[in-house]
């Protein structure tokens, strides 16, 4: 079986509409949207950002199960850690196409891009997990944090008790590549230096257009969520809380605010 | 705990939102593109298109020989706010099937059905496994 394998090598029903980031950006700001991602003041706010997400699992699982394939002389115990992600993200999956059809969407009903397996193209695992499980994994959890947020507001409980056992997991996530990072790199300053860069790239990446910043600073705005009007987060947040429980420092979680802030696209 | 997958049992107070269907302006403009696709009419395939994407459905049209093909199947569709993909196969007894995926967009600003849809980009697929394909 071949190691390292393409994006256009995950299988896909063929109905599904698959678009590279670029295509995305393209039709997004054609409307007035913001480039890469559904923002809370766009209409379909809360499908886009469910099937973004459920699409997020897909390739976060598929990631996993490559890792344990694509590195068989990493250590035991990172393999059975990788395997049993996979098992996690194959249940998001579930959980999340679940709560497509809840909110009056399906799977599929939105393109899917190739971005979040593009992150995961690191031929050291060291580098693989700083990426997918620090860095993609804690973005996860900025995401899953706000929407929670929005679903106690909107009195939504099956949103928000869904959305909150699964951040448990992406803690669990972002503390194992945290472990295994170090652990990987242990008396190598060199390749932690460059597991730590790879992370710095991604989380560029996911530098939106907004303004990502603790929730208690977000700006608020008005969005209609069924008969209710509410005051939601203007863009994506940095789960501060959650991020520290899944072990990320007070400095890194500072870092990751003012490089938002100085960022061209912002 | 009801089950979320039954619409019946869902215990949040948000009201379920309806899923949002195709529409159908936009499906008559789609089938019109491949309809003048299969049978060459070049003139119709470029007023479809936007500047921005005449060139690739030039380069679409340039590739289906006229009369090859028969018949067309819509793979899927999909949209990103208020434009879609649509993905299709035109298949004949004497050509090789292809395959292409196109972006339409409305013509009027809210999106609103019965306006003109055009193509704003188009991508050949045939022989790519999917767009995602470098």
């Amino acid at each position: 079986m071949e190691k390292m394998i393409a994006v256009d090598k995950l299988a896909r029903p063929e109905e599904n509409i698959l678009i590279s980031l670029e295509q995305m950006s393209t039709a997004r700001t054609e409307q007035g949207l913001s480039p890469f991602n559904a923002m809370p003041f766009e209409d379909d706010f809360l499908k886009s950002r469910l099937h973004g997400i459920c699409a997020g699992e897909f390739q976060a699982m598929e990631a996993a199960g490559r890792t344990v394939f694509d590195f068989p002389d990493a250590p035991w115990e990172f393999k059975l850690d990788m395997a049993r992600q996979v098992w996690d993200e194959s249940r998001h999956a579930e959980i999340y196409m679940k709560l497509l059809d809840y909110v009056g969407s399906y799977y599929g009903e939105f393109p899917e891009s190739e971005v979040l397996w593009s992150c995961t193209q690191a031929e050291d695992p060291a580098c693989r997990v700083a990426g997918i499980n620090r860095g993609l994994e804690g973005l996860a959890c900025d995401v899953f944090e706000q929407l929670i947020r929005m679903a106690q507001k909107m009195g939504d409980e099956v949103i928000e008790r869904s959305v909150d056992y699964v951040l448990a997991d992406e803690i669990t996530h972002v503390r194992m590549g945290s472990r295994w990072m170090r652990k990987l790199t242990e008396g190598d300053p060199e390749r932690l230096k460059k597991a730590q860069d790879f992370q710095d790239n991604i989380d560029t990446i996911f530098n939106f257009s907004g303004s990502r910043t603790v929730p208690e600073d977000a700006k608020q705005i008005k969005q209609r969520m069924g008969n209710k009007v509410l005051d939601i987060d203007e863009g994506l947040t940095i789960a501060r809380e959650a991020r520290l429980l899944a072990g990320f420092t007070e400095e890194e979680i500072e870092r990751l605010i003012k490089g938002f802030a100085k960022s061209a696209a912002y | 705990m009801a089950e979320l997958g039954n619409r019946a049992n869902v215990m949040g107070p948000q009201p379920i939102a309806r899923i949002v269907e195709p529409p159908p302006a936009m499906i008559a403009a789609a089938d019109a593109l491949l309809a003048a696709l299969i049978a060459g009419r070049r003139a119709e395939i470029e007023a479809a298109a936007d500047p921005q994407a005449r060139d690739a459905m030039r380069i679409i049209a340039d590739s289906v020989k006229p009369g090859a093909y028969d018949k067309v199947t819509i793979i899927g569709q999909a949209r990103i706010a208020k434009h879609w993909y649509t993905k299709a196969r035109l298949t004949g007894r004497t050509a090789k099937p292809f395959t292409l995926q196109f972006r339409l967009g409305p013509e009027s600003a809210d999106g609103k059905d019965g306006g003109r849809w055009t193509v704003r980009e188009a991508t050949n697929l045939t022989e790519k496994r999917s767009a995602w394909s470098k």
